[in-house]
Order: C-alpha cells, then structure tokens, then sequence
C-alpha cells in the first residue's frame, strides 16, 4: 500500500480510485478537514445585537435570541464568495462585503417566543434533525416563598411558568406547546430536558414526575407516560379503585384527606409528610435494594443482620432520595440520578452523596443501582461511553464526537489520568470514579460535531476551547490547533476578541466559539461589558485565472 | 496474434500468448471449481435466524448484573451459565428464513 499523502490532490484522487477501510468513511470524509481550515480571520464583523446561540446539528441553521430574550431569530449559513479579475489580486483586500455579518448569514425569520415576563432560557436548545423542529423554552422568574403543595418537594426553586415550544424550523411556526406551573425544570444547558430520536423526558424536579412526550412528525407533542408517582399507566386507577372507604394511617392528617365516594373523579390526597404510599418509582427502588442485599445471603440470620445494616439502617435516606436529572438510554430504558435536595442544589458534588438507576419503563424494573463512587460504573462507563451518551443517529456524524469509546488519544488521556490519580497517594479511586460520573446523566446535545474538535485530527488546549459548547475565560494569545498526525504541525489559530487585542487588558473576558458542523467556518464571540465582539473563522482560497 | 488485452504493451509480449480472446463461436469450456461438503456436522439447525439484538451491549451488561444480583445464590457446585447468543431457535414460522450461507 502506498504512504497516504496530505496533499489535498492525492487524497482527492485517492478517494476517487479506493473505496475506505470498511466501518471509516466518516474518518475518510474528516481527513479532509486537515486541508481546509478556517485559518482566515476576519475580526470585528458588524453584526446586528443578538445573542447568538448554536449551530444546529446539520448546519442548516444558526440560532440566536434578542437581547431581551423575548424573541428567537434563525439565520440560514450562506457562504460568502468573491472574486477578482485582474493582475494584481493578492494585494487587494477583501470588499466591504466580507465584514458584513449578512453576508454569511440571511435571515430567515423572526419569531416571538416569550411574552410578558417570560423570557427565552439562552441556553436551552434542542434539535430534532428527522423533522426539522427545534426545542425552545420560555420561563417567568422565580417565585420566593412558594406556597407548600401537595406533592411537591422543598428546597427546589419554583418557576411560574415554563413554556417548551416545538418550533418548525424552515419558517418559524410554533407547532405545539407544553406549559408546566409552579415547577422546577432545570433549564440551564438542556440539563432537565432530554432528545432522544422522537422522544423527549422532561424532569420535573418539584413534583419528582418524569414527562415522556412523543414528537410527531406532524408536529404535536403526545404524552406517552409520566413516571413518578405511579409507574404504570393504570396504577392510579387501579389505586383509586382498591382505596375506597380507606383510612389513612397518619391519623394527625385525617382531616385533610378527602375521599369522594364518586367513582366517576376519585380523589385521594397524598400527606406530604408520612404519606400512606411512597411513590411507584420509590417503591420500585428500594425493593430493588431490598432484594439485592436479601440475595446476598443464604443464611436466614445473616441475612437480617445484613438488611438491617445496609437497608434499614439507611431507610430514611433512600426515601428522602430525589430523582434530579434523567437521560434515555434507549427507547425503553432511562438513567436516573438521585441524590437528596441539597446535594442537587449545591455546587460541589463531592461532598454529597449522589446515586444512578437504570429503570425500563415499559416492565417499570430496575434495572441497576449504583453510588457515585461504583468502580463497576466506572468501568462501565470507561468501555461504553458511546452508549451512555445516547447520540442521534442522524446526521451520521454525530456518533463521531471524540470520547475514549471512540477516539484512540483521548482514551489515552484516560488512562493517563487514571494511572496519575492511582499513582498519587493525595487523591484516591473513588474521587476520581465521582469526578468522572459527575458528567452523568448526560446533556443533551452539549458538544458540537465539528471535525476540527476531533482528537484524532487536531491538538488544542481544551481548558480554551472544546467541543462542549460552553463560555470561557478568553486570553491575549489565539488558541492553536495543531496536526496530531505528521508533520505536527500548526495548522490553524483561533483568536477571539479583536485583531489587536484587548484594550483593557485587565478586565475578564469571556469567549464563546460557535462552529459549523459542516463546513470549515467557526464564529468566535467574545463578551465584555462592551458589545460584543464578533470574530468570523473562514478558509480563504485564492484561485487565479489568466 | 492478438492477446486478450489487444495491443497494450506489456513487459514480454510472450507473457498472454495462451491467451485466446473469448469467442462467442467456441465458449470457454472452463468452469470454476465448486467445493462440496463430504458431511453435514456442520450444518445450522433448519430453522435457525440469526439476527442482531435489539438491547445495545451497555444494557445487556446492566441486565447480566441484574440477573446475577437478583438471583438468590445457590451452592457453588450449582454454578450455572447463563444460557445467552445471538441465535436463537425460532418456532416454525410460516416465512423460514434461509439459513445463513
């Protein structure tokens, strides 16, 4: 076989002559990011004052919301192109034209989302490619000093109103909505909120319910099941059938439990506090516990002790558990993270407790149980990544995001990361296994698909720059990608901010990178008190013609 | 006389000269050999249908450890393996598939 050359001609005509290694087309196809990079900056882009958001996932659209996040404005990518007769080209500059930002982008519309009080929550975006519809959420502000409700949990923030709209992308029509009131869904980088081909989980962390809705092609949201209180579809009426004339077994509360004789609209109010029944997913979990530790043992005395220790001993922290974040793993299965209120709420997760169920919610079992700190998670993790991280299978491209699962360097950086924390005495396993599964469940859509973040291609300093669509901390210096095959060598910068940098070179600046899934083209915004400052990342080619 | 590839050069003009160029008149009376098998030890079971497993590798690992987990623990003599494969004997279905060649 012949050495593989890095000219772009030879990989042009290689291509054309031999078909890939079977199973790497996509890597084929990436190769060619190696020739084409967008090395080309164009600094300070008059743009108009919008915050602009992500790229979806098939590069059609570019979605930015108002300043006042009232309203959402789609823009579809153009590419900009110009040419020049004449003997002396190099030496012109580019036109006018290439520092206009709707030279690169036309406008499609501008729609209304948010009335009123509400606005559009920035970071939450989601993506349905199969149908062109976008995931939009609205929400008023907090409200302090909730009133206690039936079934709700405390110490959680509660919102008025949260608004999901599903949006037909190609012309802006609102095609349906779902409204939750007085809840808390955490909104922040599409945390509550998961995509999973047609199917949609939304956690509501109040009211301790996991939505599933269908999105149909015909762009109406269906409700498929709500798991929390109950786990079956019929387990409430089931329920309300067998609790007729039923006594409640706290009998400080009898007052407030009201059970209408009326077949027709039962209802039977939940205590909060000592309540007759736990909720099904709860009641699922902890015979789960039970019998696993039951299992453990054959001998009947042993057996006790066991349960004793690890169960009942424990018994009121497993109930006081709250599910705070859930991911499908398939169309049947989700991964649910339990932990108590304040570890939820708080921002450090080593100092709390945090623990993941894998549950199908078509036989309602669950499936796993683990801690935070299960090496055997870990392990799972470190061999199925890809699984865990439940990626659409369309576009294709999008199950080629760098991670250890599928990506030789970065699970090399793995297992260096690993045998540095085994080899420090400071830091121990478990640490390391919870750092690690602090990731878990994942966001959805959290990492762009652009082939300069993939780690076979490119080295860059990822506390700069990463495929994890985040803001952060900008330097003087242009980030560097650098070839990670031969020659190593830099291929192209990355500088946000402007071309002469900052100046005042002492206030903080933060930089967001927004890159085309597609094509070699990256807008880098950096945000100071001033306006921001937006950066345009393009190849430039230069053809002559005599 | 013209070799098979017509008048393309080649290192020895020798090299193709048994060659003769297929002529519809005298088909070529060569037939690729056919290998048969002498027994049928190997052969599939009639109604076997392989066919891919519809739980991905990542919870087929969670539902081993369920099973594993969940299963009261017997003696150690008992040690039973759990009976997994992808082929799997489906009852007499009116559209047989082929067995895999």
């Amino acid at each position: 076989m012949f050495h593989a050359s890095n000219n772009i001609v030879a990989r042009i005509f290689s291509r054309q002559i031999s078909s890939p290694r079977s199973g790497t087309s996509v890597h084929r196809s990436r190769q060619f990011y190696e020739n084409l990079v967008p090395s080309y900056t164009i600094y300070d882009v008059d743009c108009p004052d919008y915050s602009f958001r992500k790229f979806t996932d098939d590069g059609q659209y570019l979605i930015s919301f108002s300043r006042n996040n009232q309203e959402l404005i789609v823009y579809r990518p153009t590419w900009l192109s110009y040419s020049c007769k004449g003997d002396d080209c190099e030496s012109h500059g580019l036109p006018p034209e290439a520092k206009r930002f709707e030279s690169y982008f036309t406008q499609l519309y501008c729609i209304n989302l948010a009335s009123g009080n509400e606005s559009i929550s920035k970071d939450f975006f989601l993506y349905m490619e199969s149908n062109h519809f976008g995931v939009f959420a609205t929400s008023t502000s907090q409200i302090l000093d909730a009133p206690v409700t039936e079934g709700a949990i405390h110490g959680v923030p509660v919102i008025e109103k949260i608004t999901l709209h599903l949006v037909r992308m190609e012309d802006g029509v609102i095609m349906d909505e779902r409204t939750f009131r007085n809840d808390f869904v955490n909104l922040a980088h599409n945390s509550g909120v998961f995509l999973y081909d047609d199917l949609l989980s939304i956690m509501s962390i109040r009211y301790q319910m996991i939505y599933i809705l269908q999105i149909r092609a015909s762009g109406h949201l269906v409700d498929v099941r709500a798991i929390g209180q109950f786990c079956q579809e019929d387990d409430e009426l089931f329920l309300n059938s067998h609790t007729q004339g039923f006594v409640p077994l706290d009998k400080g509360k009898q007052e407030e439990s009201s059970i209408c004789q009326d077949n027709s609209s039962m209802q039977l109010d939940q205590p909060t506090q000592g309540g007759a029944f736990l909720s099904g997913i709860k009641q699922r979990l902890l015979s789960f516990i039970f019998r696993g530790i039951w299992n453990e043992e054959t001998d009947h005395s042993l057996r006790v002790q066991r349960l004793k220790k690890r169960f009942y001993f424990h018994f009121q922290d497993y109930v006081d558990l709250v599910m705070w974040k859930v991911q499908f793993l398939d169309h049947h299965h989700l991964l649910i993270r339990f932990c108590s209120v304040d570890g939820g709420m708080s921002r450090n997760t080593d100092q709390y407790r945090a623990f993941f169920a894998v549950y199908n919610m078509e036989t309602t079992e669950i499936l796993a149980f683990y801690q935070n700190s299960a090496e055997e998670l870990f392990h799972l993790f470190e061999q199925y990544c890809d699984h865990f991280r439940a990626p659409s299978r369309s576009p294709l491209y999008m199950n080629f995001i760098s991670s250890h699962s599928n990506n030789i360097h970065a699970l090399e950086q793995l297992r260096k990361q690993k045998d540095a924390c085994l080899k420090n005495k400071a830091t121990n396993f478990s640490q390391l296994v919870k750092k690690t599964l602090a990731f878990l469940p994942f966001h959805c859509q959290s990492q762009s698909p652009s082939p300069y973040f993939d780690q076979s291609l490119f080295r860059f300093d990822e506390k700069l720059i990463s495929s994890t669509e985040r803001h952060r901390p900008s330097t003087e210096h242009p980030i560097k990608f650098i070839s990670k095959r031969h020659p190593y060598s830099l291929k192209f910068k990355i500088k946000p901010g402007p071309e002469a940098g900052g100046v005042d070179g002492r206030s903080k600046r933060l930089s967001c990178f927004l890159f085309h899934p597609v094509l070699p083209f990256a807008i880098s915004i950096q945000q100071t008190l001033q306006p921001s400052v937006i950066n345009i990342h393009s190849v430039m080619n230069i053809h002559f013609r005599k | 006389m013209g070799s098979l590839l017509g008048n393309w050069p080649s290192y020895d003009p020798h090299n193709f000269s048994q060659l003769r160029p297929s002529d519809p008149a005298h088909p070529s009376k060569l037939t690729p050999a056919t290998y048969h098998p002498t027994h049928n030890r190997t052969l599939p079971p009639d109604n076997q249908v392989i066919s891919t497993e519809a739980t991905n590798i990542l919870l087929r690992q969670f539902y081993q450890r369920a099973e594993e987990k969940l299963r009261p623990k017997r003696a150690a003599s008992e040690n039973l393996m759990p009976d997994h494969g992808c082929k799997q004997l489906r009852g007499s279905n009116a559209d047989d598939s082929k067995p895999y060649e």
